[in-house]
């Protein structure tokens, strides 16, 4: 109270000698848009000097790299429940870019992120956390000109402390469906000129999430895609399970864990009926969206089933044993393989992929195609780049996988949009 | 929080003497180069050594005065692009004292005066990411008594309350695409002791000591990461050092004095520059260039003042010389304050209009010595390559009355 009394009597002091006013120092001035906000804005030289930096592989300095805007766009979508949910995804727009290109129009990949545990792992929680460029937007965007959108999907973002519906597929189609939709609004509202070609691409449970969504699209014919390129998705989730449930030990406990939790609470069945304890019950707080998958795996068990083991005896009996058994009819009714795609279709896959087997894409490409699918192939990784002089052919593992992955996809939308766009 | 911006015009100070402390508060000590601890005679002797009050005339005294520092631009020489200049200052600073009648062998005085501060400016590329602006602005309201002993002995003594207020700007511009401003005030507390022996009538012996501050400024800080920008609570400190003076006077004929003075000032005390914000920022090449303790690790310093004063039926004349250290080493100097040792030439005048009534003028040259680098040295990203810095300085035009009643 004395220091407040002083203050105020030196402050007076000083106001009546400078006779001056006062005010606090205002927030910063960042750009107001309409239905967002911008939460990163870097140009295209810092881009490039923090690639050269870093040492990123086909980039040197006469690399063109534009500049990265990335909005975070609030908007609604449906859950597993069929309740309306407010979510956010992430738009990410080139900057810098020559004129021609904005006459043309911005080609729009959505790119459905891959599996995260934590929400600080999220699209728009990372922009906003760090101001900075992150993943697969500096490839398809300051790299390759594309906009890109991530949605956050449900239980991230704007929809923390919701349950991830993990690779569970109507709920990841509707978050990423719906955010297109929002994001060519958001575009439109904003003079963000697009040119109305869409790619659907995705790593990982994005790979999934993005043939969810084509499956989607091309079921409501909401929308027309150009071209989808999921990658190392698991879209047949009961071969999957069954791979995963047959062996002795988990490579991945959070993974198949975050299956269960999550079909557990979509499918309104206790969580005990797939997982022993203690684990069942330390999953709501582990899957709280308060912790990685570092933190996560530690906490539970690389023991498959059993009485020591994350799954109960009963779920491998029942999945091997009854055909009518809940949890298999669940993943059978999520795969996202049994159907045939109209839309161009090229499953981007690593053949030395540790986590996500290349044999799913191989059953993908196989039964799309048996189905009469109109244009399926599968793009193996490592061979590719190899017959285009990057790389040496190496088999690489799911996590390595990701950046090559994702600049072969870069480089197949690009020679697309040149084909048709022109440029 | 109270967030108050005070034309810099008015309060803003700068760096005259070592660092960014400014010891010359009135026409006097403007005029001796603050060689004016022991033989004191107006109302800034509250300021400069209140124990000398117990020594004065039997009535009220008040001091007034308006100084104009011009600080020239500093000039930072290396190859291109790194070559820099920094702008020109011009400041204006009021000062007042006023000393009471004696009651008893006591007496009470008080100062309003601008203690130190810093305003560095560069608009140049390097230079910028790392003082676009640095300024510090301190006013120091400092209520003293004296208690004379004897008629050779007497002490005094004060409490400081400094007001101060910083502002600190960083641009990366083309150079990284970072930004920074963040405004902070404080107050704070401290004190001062003074001591006077009198041998004789014409010799003073004098010792003051003013105790380090730490100014502790605390507001917000905007900080950008591109064009995206981001407020935070965040606070940082920098001390007002302590300042250990022992002078001694002999004053001939009642008409001529010398005074030297020794200051010692604990530097020292300066160990970093850090900066504290309320949450970690944003990015890891933001905490490096914004958040990351900056070394100082500044040592003590001496200053050797020497000064005469004439007095001369109704004009007095004074002047001044000192030697005066810089703390900066070479490890740590910055652009914020690019400092050097500097020789310091003054002079000046009083008239005596009334019986009560005095003026005068005074002029201050405090003229820096060039600072050649040795690459590899400095910690500083860019001074680490060497270089050096000319100019700075500072020249400094008080004006000032003298009221005694």
């Amino acid at each position: 109270m004395e220091r407040t009394v002083i203050r105020g009597v030196m402050v007076a002091s000083l106001l009546w000698l400078s006779g001056c006013g006062s005010s606090d120092l205002s927030q910063p001035a960042n750009e107001t848009v309409i239905g967002g906000e911008v939460v990163v804005d870097l140009d295209g030289k810092s881009i490039k000097y923090s690639l050269l930096e870093q040492g990123v592989p086909g980039v040197d300095e006469n690399t063109t790299v534009y500049g990265y805007k990335a909005y975070k766009i609030p908007y609604t979508t449906t859950d597993e429940e069929g309740n309306e949910v407010a979510v956010s995804g992430l738009m990410v727009i080139p900057t810098g870019v020559p004129d021609v290109v904005k006459q043309l129009g911005f080609s729009v990949v959505s790119d459905s992120h891959g599996t995260i545990f934590a929400n600080k792992e999220a699209p728009t929680q990372i922009a906003l956390d760090t101001s900075s460029p992150d993943g697969a937007p500096v490839i398809l965007t300051s790299l390759t000109a594309f906009v890109t959108l991530q949605a956050d999907y449900i239980g991230f973002g704007d929809s923390f402390g919701h349950y991830h519906p993990f690779v569970l597929k109507r709920s990841l189609a509707n978050a990423t469906v719906d955010f297109i939709e929002a994001a060519r609004k958001f575009a439109a509202d904003n003079n963000i000129p697009l040119n109305g070609q869409l790619f659907l691409t995705g790593y990982s449970e994005g790979g999934y999430a993005a043939m969810a969504a084509l499956e989607k699209i091309e079921a409501e014919g909401s929308m027309q895609v150009t071209l989808a390129a999921p990658m190392a998705g698991p879209y047949a989730l009961d071969a999957m399970a069954q791979g995963v449930l047959f062996s002795d030990t988990l490579g991945v406990p959070s993974f198949m864990a975050d299956v269960a939790y999550a079909y557990a609470n979509a499918y309104n069945r206790p969580l005990t009926e797939l997982i022993n304890e203690p684990y069942a019950s330390k999953l709501p707080t582990l899957f709280d969206g308060l912790y990685t998958r570092e933190e996560i795996d530690p906490e539970l068990t690389t023991v498959t089933s059993g009485e020591d083991g994350l799954f109960t005896s009963a779920v491998v009996e029942n999945y091997f044993n009854d055909p009518e058994y809940w949890f298999k009819e669940a993943m059978l009714d999520n795969d996202t393989y049994q159907w045939a795609p109209q839309t161009p279709v090229r499953l981007i896959h690593c053949q030395g992929d540790d986590v996500i087997p290349y044999a799913i894409s191989e059953l993908t490409e196989g039964t799309m195609q048996a189905m009469d699918a109109a244009d399926v192939a599968l793009v193996p990784v490592e061979a590719t780049l190899a017959a285009y002089g990057m790389g040496d052919g190496s088999l690489l593992g799911h996590a390595e996988c990701a950046a090559p992955a994702y600049g072969l996809t870069a480089q197949i939308f690009s020679g697309i949009r040149e084909a048709t766009i022109g440029y | 929080m109270k967030r108050t911006l005070l034309l810099t015009t008015l309060l803003g100070s700068a760096a005259v003497a070592g660092a960014y402390k400014l010891p010359e508060q009135s026409l006097n000590s403007m005029a001796l180069g603050a060689a004016y601890v022991a033989h004191t005679t107006e109302a800034d002797t509250a300021y400069f050594n209140p124990a000398n009050m117990a020594f004065m005339g039997d009535k009220q005294y008040f001091d007034g005065a308006l100084t104009l520092i011009h600080l020239p631009s500093t000039t930072y020489t290396l190859i291109e692009p790194y070559s820099g200049e920094s702008e020109e200052e011009n400041i204006v600073t009021p000062t007042m004292h006023y000393v009471s009648n004696p009651i008893g062998n006591w007496r009470w005085g008080v100062s309003m005066t601008v203690p130190g501060g810093l305003t560095k400016r560069w608009d140049t590329a390097y230079q910028k990411l790392y003082a676009e602006e640095f300024t510090l602005k301190n006013v120091e309201l400092n209520p003293v008594f004296s208690y004379k002993v004897n008629e050779k002995f007497a002490v005094g003594g004060g409490i400081r309350v400094v007001y101060s207020e910083g502002v600190v700007k960083s641009d990366g511009g083309d150079i990284a695409p970072l930004k920074r401003h963040m405004e902070g005030d404080t107050l704070e507390f401290g004190y001062n002791l003074a001591m006077t022996y009198r041998p004789t009538d014409d010799i003073n012996i004098a010792v003051t000591y003013r105790s380090n501050i730490d100014l502790k400024e605390e507001g917000e800080a905007n900080i950008w990461f591109g064009d995206v920008g981001k407020q935070y609570s965040a606070d940082v400190t920098v001390p007002l050092p302590a300042a250990l003076n022992i002078a001694i006077s002999k004053t001939w004929d009642e008409t001529f004095t010398l005074e030297f003075n020794y200051e010692r000032t604990y530097w020292s005390s300066y160990k970093y520059l850090d900066f504290n914000y309320g949450e970690p920022l944003a990015n890891d090449l933001l905490v490096e260039k914004f958040d990351d303790p900056i070394d100082k690790h500044w040592k003590d310093t001496n200053t050797f003042r020497i000064g005469a004063t004439m007095v001369l039926n109704k004009i007095t004349f004074m002047m001044g010389f000192a030697l005066d250290e810089t703390p900066v080493p070479d490890k740590t100097i910055g652009f914020e304050l690019p400092d050097s040792d500097a020789k310091i030439f003054s002079m000046g005048f009083r008239y005596q209009q009334t019986e009560a009534l005095s003026w005068g003028a005074a002029f201050l040259w405090d003229s820096k010595e060039s600072r050649s680098l040795t690459p590899g040295v400095a910690e500083n990203e860019v001074l680490s390559y060497g270089g050096s810095f000319d100019g700075g300085g500072a020249y400094l035009t008080t004006v000032g009355i003298s009221y005694a009643f």
